[in-house]
């Protein structure tokens, strides 16, 4: 049985099928890069594994627990377990980077003393301990995807969704920060599920590729360092 | 084991039930009330409404009354609003808020404002005023914002790629006519509709300049006769043409609704030689609407002997409307922005449907519901109390506040709140550490609205306001019979300044933006 199951799904957008019968397993701690062209499913499957949208057919299970069935979200987002890099990354603008981290640590029970040295011991991973009261907005580009990463892993979360996350950044600081994600990949063991239209992107993220087409897998394949030039079918 | 109950769930149904008790129980009763006669099923009032020899007269004032003021407001009011928006117009501002006093005064003001005019010109044009011809002008100057204001959000919201993209290949009148316009039309029609209905439910101002129409009627039938059940009956054809007045807007905004994603900025036309021109077209019609009417009024309202006799007729009247108004701001922006964001999730349609409902159905027809419902010895708590006029306030202005929040919320981002519940958070804890933080002008400017609202508001105030309990509108209007026209005037005076300081608040929080191209 693998760590996360997609079987059969299917989702609609009014008359656009978005996903269409997908199945995908997924093992514990794998790298998994969902790959393909706009429109072609991979935010909806993010968001569909994070809760955020409900399927109309087929069954999501992680670790074992069903968590969406045909029509019926059965276990809320906020009990997934899961953290997310959106592609917007989503920082709450009236928070400074402490608070946006401590928030979703407040909202798991965690004690505030020990809220306060786990938001000290992400920002010092990904080098930004010295920003801890800076605003959103005061924040470079970069810096601001650090800290979206920071909060989505703060609460150690075992699967992280991100949604096109370096987008906007230049190719040096995309480098930079997949180095500090896959580091941090390599320390907590989560599942990564990445989502991006970008082959270089892909290249340095992923053990396994999915292609998807037309809101379906159209081609798979786990990889070794160095061999996903292969993948490209498009 | 059930399911468990969310405190999302409860809390919308505690909101709907507040919509439902204030305002569509006493719809509910009123439409029973009418069909019943002597503990029967009966259509008798009915029947002696529509074989009554004013019924359709009536009618067919109160649907040229309203017709007539729509047509002026759309007239004035959508080339106002695109102007304020999307021009380099001097002064636009200035303009802009100057036409908008006359919206946070009670209606009568402007009628008040216009005899004292007339009554310095001569007979002939106060034959003139005192009938159809100063009902149009007195309500179109009343409800001209309504359009203007509605005009110039929404063109204000069109994404400024849209209109860029469009610029590509034509010019400023093209763009205006093909993508701006059109991607307003929702906003503009809404107000359209909004203005139709208010001039078709408008008591004061017809009933001031003696033009009889049907919610005068309905009035009438309630004040002199106390005959519920006629009242009722003769507010039930303006409770149906509101509801068909909102299913016809609701059609026609379906699939016409869109949603921009902000960007900050709008695009400006520049006027170069038009600019001296349409500025003194502007100032003129200032002059003409609001400057005139309103300076006649208060002309004669600075002097100290009929301030202090203001103040002793009326000054509890006016500590209790601003503490009733506030009460109900409160009330109508927490309501507001709940309904707004359970909207926002999803819930729009039927919620946007119901509070729309209740502010197009007038103010005579709610009071009479809301009288017949609470007036029993088992809820004498509310009938004899300010509550049962803040119930009013609520299901007449909930609307305004709900979709001002909704307004709002849709600039927030919904990842903001999706992360926040990836991050482990409920409903109640995102609600007051994201939504609301975020919220805060919006907030404000929905309370602003909102005691603005109850504040110039006159049926409610009439009809349900305790015994010896008036708020000032109500006040005025009772002492207008046989009070000095200086102290009417100070009267008048006190309660524009009452109305006008959130209007200056709500002017400075919302900020003028754009680019000129």
């Amino acid at each position: 049985m693998s760590y996360i199951e997609v079987d059969l799904v299917s989702k609609s957008f009014g008359d656009r099928v978005a996903i269409n019968q997908l199945s995908l397993h997924i093992e514990r701690s794998q790298r998994l890069v969902l790959f393909g062209p706009s429109g072609c499913g991979k935010t909806t499957v993010l968001r569909l594994l994070a809760g955020l949208e409900i399927p109309e057919q087929g069954s999501i299970r992680i670790d074992g627990r069903v968590v969406a069935s045909a029509g019926k979200n059965l276990v809320p987002p906020e009990k997934r377990d899961l953290g997310m890099v959106f592609q917007d990354l989503a920082l709450w603008p009236h928070m400074t980077v402490q608070q946006n981290l401590v928030f979703g640590l407040n909202a798991r029970g965690v004690q505030k003393r020990e809220g306060k040295v786990r938001v000290r011991e992400m920002l010092q991973r990904v080098g930004l301990e010295h920003r801890i009261d800076a605003k959103p907005h005061q924040l470079s580009g970069g810096e601001q995807q650090r800290v979206a990463l920071a909060r989505a892993l703060v609460s150690r979360p075992s699967i992280l969704l991100m949604d096109e996350p370096l987008s906007s950044l230049d190719d040096e600081r995309k480098r930079t920060i997949a180095s500090d994600l896959l580091n941090l990949h390599s320390q907590f063991g989560f599942t990564l599920i990445y989502v991006t239209h970008d082959r270089s992107e892909a290249d340095m993220m992923a053990s396994r590729v999915c292609q998807m087409r037309d809101g379906r897998v159209a081609w798979q394949r786990s990889f070794t360092a160095g061999a996903v030039d292969h993948f490209d079918t498009f | 084991m059930g399911r468990p109950v969310k405190v999302e769930n409860i809390v919308l149904w505690l909101c709907v039930a507040c919509v439902a008790i204030a305002g569509l129980a006493p719809i509910a009763v009123m439409a029973v009330e009418s069909v019943r006669h002597n503990g029967q099923f009966s259509l008798d009032y009915y029947r002696e409404l529509i074989s009554a020899a004013p019924f359709w007269p009536l009618l067919g004032n109160s649907i040229r009354l309203a017709l007539a003021t729509t047509a002026v407001c759309g007239f004035i009011g959508v080339p106002a609003g695109i102007l304020f928006a999307k021009s380099d117009l001097p002064l636009r501002s200035g303009f802009m808020w100057l036409l908008t006093v006359p919206f946070v005064l009670p209606p009568y003001f402007v009628a008040l404002g216009w005899a004292r005019v007339v009554a310095r010109i001569g007979t002939i044009t106060s034959d003139w005023l005192f009938g159809f011809g100063g009902c149009v002008l007195v309500l179109s100057s009343v409800f001209l914002p309504i359009t203007m204001l509605l005009t110039f959000t929404s063109i204000l919201n069109v994404d400024r790629r849209l209109e860029e993209a469009a610029r590509l290949t034509s010019g400023w009148p093209g763009v205006l006519r093909r993508v701006t316009l059109p991607l307003s039309a929702p906003g503009i029609v809404f107000s359209l509709v909004l203005v139709f209905l208010l001039a078709m439910g408008e008591l004061s101002v017809p009933s001031f300049l003696r033009y009889p129409t049907l919610p005068v009627l309905s009035f009438t039938q309630f004040a002199a006769s106390y005959n519920f059940g006629a009242a009722t009956a003769a507010a039930v054809p303006l409770a149906a043409i509101a509801f068909v007045g909102v299913f016809a807007e609701s059609a026609f905004i379906r699939d016409r609704d869109y949603t921009f994603r902000s960007t900050g900025q709008t695009l400006f036309v520049s006027l170069r030689h038009w600019k001296t021109p349409l500025a003194t077209l502007m100032a003129a019609l200032c002059f003409a609407l609001v400057i005139l009417p309103l300076s006649a009024l208060f002309a004669t309202a600075f002097s100290p002997p009929a301030m202090h006799e203001a103040m002793q007729r009326a000054g509890a009247s006016v500590v209790r409307s601003v503490m009733y108004s506030a009460v109900a701001a409160t009330i109508l922006m927490a309501l507001g922005f709940l309904l707004g964001h359970f909207m926002r999730g999803g819930r729009q349609r039927i919620l946007s449907a119901l509070t729309l409902a209740l502010f197009a159905i007038p103010g005579t027809v709610l009071s009479i519901g809301l009288v017949r419902l609470w007036n029993t010895p088992g809820t004498w708590f509310i009938y004899a109390t300010p509550a049962l006029l803040i119930l009013g306030y609520t299901a007449q202005y909930c609307a305004v506040t709900t979709r001002l929040s909704l307004a709002g919320l849709m600039l927030i981002p919904t990842s903001l709140d999706e992360a926040a519940r990836l991050s482990g958070a409920m409903w109640a804890r995102r609600l007051f550490r994201i939504s609301i933080p975020l919220s805060t002008r919006t907030l404000v400017c929905a309370w602003l609205a909102g005691y603005i609202l109850c504040l110039r508001d006159v049926p409610i105030a009439l009809m349900t306001a305790p015994p010896g309990g008036d708020p000032l509108p109500a006040r005025i209007l009772t002492l207008m019979a046989n009070g000095a026209p200086p102290m009417i005037a100070s009267l008048c005076l006190i309660m524009a300044i009452a109305s006008l300081i959130p209007l200056v608040i709500l002017a400075r929080v919302i900020p003028s933006r754009g680019i000129i191209e």
